[in-house]
């Protein structure tokens, strides 16, 4: 066994089309119940398809515990949303009252209602992030070994809703130490077998990173100086390039910080086994653009098809107006899952095969001495995620 | 035949890989696998073999071994695995094992099943029919009048565009308001004559729609449209002035806007249960609707009520009335489903009309006979300018 082991991933574009056009559609036809078992087949097929030196991973997860967990994420979701509505109205209507301006109290139902409920929601959305990726880890296997992160959902709440105050309060400059801080928190308490994790480095090393980000913020800048001396054809090209360049730049921040992550990860008490990536900004954004472009056009020729056959019954009279939308709904329903199928297998698979392709773990001699740890057995499985329709298809 | 192969195996204790030799013999009811961690074979019994599901490698198997008590994980599994890789020995073990394929489920799964289900429904319908329903009343009572007549605008004017694009037939695009001014006057005065001496918290902005459809409906703000289908299928002018007085009851009870709230509320929770489906968006569409038409039935009869006491203040009668609902209720009309599917129909509702006519005296009708003609041609203006 070599002490290197590098990621491969085997899986198939026509394997994984077809069970996502079969798994969405089913999907479709179930209402929506379907989805939970429909998202534990492709991740059984994507984690399977993932392996280290022929050894590949397992996920365990099933869609019973899925929908179970989120029968009980609807009874608070629904008690917790309607009783937070209702405080929040109470406050509404207080603040409302004492409006003293008509400007105040249109401000208000405009933005504050709307701010606020999402505002009552927030946590919850970070409270399902973890506990989404803490059920998913104990639900993954490599060698016959388990991965587990410790409870720490709460604590990950208030700790995400800080540091997107202090980043928006600063705007964006501390955006570094927010990714960095949260990713540490959830690696320190992730384990495989009884190996910690560690995340070493530190945040202001995720500034180079930031590169792109930087000069498209530059642009705009620009772009405004131009607006104030009236320079309106100035100001709309370096606008819309600023635009485009803090697009590319959120990708690219999100690779590069990916990077460095995996560069200064660690597994085992003496930090033994590291980690190294590769991903290239350009291949992935080139699949990400080329990819979409390829799913919008054939989205487009699929409902294009799909609807012009109902459509052409009507034209003839073969079906009375009425009768005619079931076939029409359930083409439409079709082309989105053909969409949706395409984008998984044109866009997300290929970044999934270059990313893990470039996937090294050194040190994999430490590996032997790993042993079982004791398995989690309070996760709600990923009710709060589905609920709040969280992490996609993955 | 005996088959003898080369396999991984993980013994699930710890990380290591082992290669083992995997054996089968003709008649076994077992696996043996030799060189595990222990210098003693292990012997996995067919019947108890379980093949992962769902591999994206269909040239390699995966095996592990039942284990219906004390899991700890959502498998009902060893920890130990077997990884295989020779496709003679796959296709005996799929011919061979009764269960390779088999889901076993944890005992108790489908009471918790039920409990769980009935808990969520329990609490979706509280939320869905006992809290959105009160925060919409109490948000109605909340929103500017202004605002509220900008928004019906918009909605009358979206319901326009929409009559507009699905009548394939009709030749002309363009506004479907029909405004002949002899028309309009007679629309005037039967509104004036039912609203007289009520004081009305919306200005009234009536519309008639050049359409076929017998219908008519009330969007917030005071805005109400008749569609031309109304007039030509209603039995008088009468019967013209209760549906109005019908919908000035659903204005003044403030039911569009509350409707479209409630509306809003529930999709967000419906589209939550939903979940992000292909198509989830239509069965929310669904769902509401079936919704509505629970909601709507009481409403409906408040603006019955409502419209009674407006003709009886006028000095209408109600047969107009007792005699529409009464043709609606036998469906005379093919076309009058439409109006069924907005304003459900009980015979109740005829009987209650016909009681309140017979206590009636001093009615006179609504409109003049000449009033009630230039009203039912109140379209036609349109089609001589063209």
């Amino acid at each position: 066994m070599s002490s290197t082991l590098k990621g491969e991933y085997g899986g198939t574009a026509r394997a994984l089309f077809w069970l996502a056009l079969r798994t969405a559609m089913l999907t479709t036809l179930t209402l929506g119940i379907y989805r939970f078992w429909s998202k534990t087949r492709i991740r059984q097929y994507v984690w399977s398809a993932v392996s280290a030196d022929g050894d590949s991973f397992e996920y365990t997860g099933t869609g019973l515990e899925k929908f179970l967990g989120f029968l009980a994420a609807i009874v608070v979701l629904a008690l917790y949303l309607g009783a937070v509505q209702m405080i929040l109205f109470y406050f509404g209507l207080t603040i409302f009252g004492s409006a003293e301006t008509q400007v105040q109290a249109q401000a208000f139902s405009q933005f504050g209602a709307l701010g606020v409920t999402s505002l009552a929601v927030m946590p919850l959305v970070f409270f399902a992030h973890y506990r989404a990726r803490r059920h998913k880890l104990s639900r993954t296997r490599w060698r016959g070994l388990r991965f587990a992160a410790e409870a720490g959902a709460w604590g990950y709440v208030w700790r995400a809703m800080w540091h997107w105050a202090l980043t928006l309060m600063s705007l964006g400059l501390l955006l570094p130490r927010m990714t960095f801080c949260l990713e540490k928190y959830k690696a320190d308490r992730s384990w495989y077998g009884d190996a910690p994790f560690h995340q070493g480095g530190r945040w202001q090393g995720l500034y180079p990173a930031m590169k792109h980000l930087v000069i498209g913020a530059g642009l705009i800048l620009l772009s405004g100086a131009f607006a104030l001396s009236g320079a309106w054809v100035m100001m709309s090209l370096w606008g819309v390039l600023g635009v485009i360049w803090i697009g590319v730049g959120a990708l690219s921040y999100k690779i590069h910080s990916f990077t460095y992550l995996a560069r200064h990860l660690s597994l085992g008490d003496m930090g033994a086994i590291k980690f190294d990536a590769a991903p290239d900004t350009w291949t992935i954004l080139w699949q990400m653009i080329s990819g979409g472009l390829l799913v919008s056009l054939a989205t487009g020729a699929a409902l294009a098809l799909l609807g012009a056959i109902p459509l052409a019954m009507i034209g003839s009279d073969a079906l009375p107006f009425g009768l005619a939308i079931i076939p029409l709904v359930l083409g439409y329903m079709l082309a989105l899952a053909i969409s949706s199928a395409l984008s998984l297998i044109w866009v997300t698979q290929p970044i999934l095969r270059h990313v893990v392709a470039g996937c090294l773990l050194h040190g994999a001699s430490v590996l032997d001495g790993v042993v079982q740890r004791n398995a989690d057995t309070d996760t709600d499985a990923e009710g709060f995620a589905d609920a709040l329709d969280i992490g996609g298809a993955l | 035949m005996m088959l003898r192969v080369s396999a991984r195996y993980y013994d699930g204790a710890n990380a290591a890989r082992r290669n083992v030799r995997v054996i089968l013999a003709e008649d076994g009811t077992a696996l043996t696998i030799l060189g595990g961690p222990s210098a003693q074979a292990i012997h996995w019994p067919l019947g108890r073999l379980r093949a992962l599901p769902g591999r994206a490698v269909p040239t390699r198997m995966i095996l592990a071994l039942h284990k219906p008590l004390h899991s700890r994980d959502a498998l009902l599994l060893d920890p130990a695995r077997l990884d295989i890789g020779d496709p003679p020995l796959i296709a005996a073990l799929q011919a061979r094992c009764p269960h390779l394929m088999r889901r076993d489920l944890r005992t108790g799964v489908a009471r918790r099943l039920v409990q769980r289900g009935a808990l969520a429904v329990a609490a979706l319908a509280v939320m869905l029919f006992m809290i959105l329903p009160r925060m919409a009343d109490m948000l109605a009572g909340l929103i500017p009048v202004e605002r509220e007549v900008a928004f019906g605008r918009a909605v009358v004017a979206q319901i326009e565009a929409a009559l507009g694009a699905a009548d394939l037939g009709a030749a002309d695009i363009g506004p479907l308001d029909c405004a002949a001014p002899e028309g309009r006057a007679a629309l005037e005065a039967m509104t004036a004559r039912l609203t007289d001496g009520t004081d009305l918290a919306y200005p009234l902005e009536i519309k008639v729609l050049n359409h076929e459809m017998v219908n008519a409906f009330a969007a917030p703000g005071g805005q109400i449209v008749i569609m031309r289908g109304l007039l030509e299928k209603a039995g008088g002018a009468d019967a013209v002035a209760a549906v109005l007085a019908h919908e000035i009851g659903h204005v003044e009870a403030r039911d569009a806007t509350r409707n479209a709230l409630r509306a809003a509320g529930s999709a967000g929770l419906l589209s939550m249960v939903m979940g992000d489906v292909t198509g989830g968006a239509a069965a929310v569409f669904l769902g509401e609707r079936v919704m509505q038409a629970s909601y709507t039935r009481e409403a409906e009869i408040e603006a019955d009520l409502f419209a009674l006491q407006l003709l009886n203040g006028a000095n209408v009668s109600s047969r107009g009335m007792a005699e529409f609902f009464a043709a609606l209720a036998e469906g005379g009309s093919p076309a009058l489903p439409v109006y069924l599917s907005s304003h459900p129909v009980s015979a109740g509702r005829a009987v209650h009309a016909e009681a309140n006519a017979t206590r009636q005296s001093n009615t006179a009708p609504v409109i003049s006979d000449a009033q009630w003609a230039a009203l039912r041609r109140i379209c036609d203006a349109r089609i001589r300018q063209r």
